[in-house]
């Protein structure tokens, strides 16, 4: 990991975060102020404080990976699982609520493409929210395994493009495979 | 336009209603406990989505709306983590007493 | 709209307080968690309304910490135990909850 642009992609990653902190912290303090360009300095500087010491531990707790985002495709994966989350929701509850319920659980293993790490548990996070999936695990060869609440439906085809869209955003890392 | 945005903020509430129901009966009725996670992870967070969508309108911008939304995230981002890690858990335990799939 | 808003809390816990059959029948404790998983967001959505209903923008953050803390617990719950301990069913048959 020892590239030329390290230590602008820390000093890049840094601001990013410490922007992102601060802006949660207006959220959380922000409605008290009756008009936002009349804040208190004090409250300003304690927020500042708040977001460095945020950032600090963020960048310890996930070291930032090389290589940018591609906002558009983020764009795009963002819309997808928004939209995404919306189906499962509907499928499930049209399931729950169904006079006869029609399920067929099952285990499904699906070899996905990100790594073990950060990305692999993005990866899990983000198809946990997909209709019918839940990642359970990963495998003795190294796939994931999902659960799945009706193996009739085309679950891994979904899965493949939720993967295809993700590689398109933060690009695909070297595996060791 | 108030009208209109009550008449929106009623439809949204009482969709995300039915889907909290939804969640409710769905952990009631599916078969097994990872079936009944699936119905947790999703139902009740599209039902908050929905609540929060409903409020929107009725709060005040921009510090109010974007903290409904940021709740939100968060709230998703909390389903999104815990899905999988009660579900890993129970998987383990699963596959101790039984060959893997 | 205070008044709808109020009734949807209101039906909001409802559900919730559905869901805590659930809690007590589990059968196991992951079952049990779950249900209190959809009481925190329940309980989030509940409070989002109530604070909009009453106009009381403390209510938010009330939500915002109930948010927390239910994910915190599961994560807890999941670090503390084996996995045998999460699945685990009762050994014996339950005793009668007493009426």
């Amino acid at each position: 990991m020892t590239r030329p642009d390290a230590a602008p992609s820390i000093a890049r990653a840094a601001a990013a975060r410490g922007t992102g902190f601060f802006g949660c912290w207006l959220l959380l303090a922000g409605p008290g102020w009756s008009n936002p360009a009349a804040a208190p300095v004090a409250d300003v500087v304690v927020g500042l404080l708040a977001a460095a010491a945020a950032t600090w531990a963020s960048l310890h707790l996930l070291a930032p990976t090389p290589g940018r985002l591609r906002l558009g495709a983020l764009g795009r994966l963002v819309l997808r699982f928004l939209w995404q989350s919306i189906v499962g929701g509907i499928d499930v509850a049209r399931r729950a609520l169904a006079p006869r319920l029609s399920l067929q659980p099952g285990y499904l293993v699906y070899p996905a493409r990100p790594p073990p790490g950060p990305r692999r548990a993005l990866f899990g996070a983000l198809t946990s929210l997909v209709p019918g999936t839940l990642p359970v695990g990963t495998d003795s060869r190294g796939a994931l395994v999902y659960h799945c609440l009706d193996l009739r439906q085309p679950v891994a085809d979904g899965l493949a493009r939720d993967e295809a869209l993700m590689i398109a955003v933060c690009g695909e890392e070297a595996t060791d495979v | 336009m108030t009208l209109a945005l009550n008449v929106f903020t009623i439809v949204a509430v009482v969709l995300g209603l039915v889907f909290f129901l939804a969640g409710t009966v769905g952990l009631l009725r599916f078969p097994d406990t990872l079936t009944r996670l699936h119905a947790l992870t999703k139902a009740d967070n599209l039902g908050l989505g929905l609540v929060v969508l409903g409020l929107l309108p009725q709060v005040a911008w921009p510090f109010g709306g974007l903290k409904l939304i940021a709740l939100w995230l968060l709230a998703l981002l909390a389903g999104a983590t815990v899905g999988p890690l009660l579900g890993h858990a129970v998987w383990t335990h699963a596959r101790g007493r039984e060959p893997p799939p | 709209m205070s008044e709808f808003l109020l009734v949807a809390a209101l039906c909001v816990l409802g559900t919730v307080a559905l869901g805590l059959v659930a809690i007590l029948r589990g059968p196991t404790p992951a079952d049990r968690l779950s249900a209190a998983q959809l009481l925190g967001t329940g309980g989030v959505a509940a409070l989002l309304l109530l604070g909009v209903a009453t106009d009381t923008a403390g209510v938010t953050d009330l939500a915002l910490v109930l948010a927390l803390l239910a994910a915190f617990a599961a994560v807890a719950f999941v670090t503390q135990r084996t996995p045998a301990d999460v699945v685990a069913e009762p050994a014996s048959p339950p005793a009668q909850e007493p009426e």
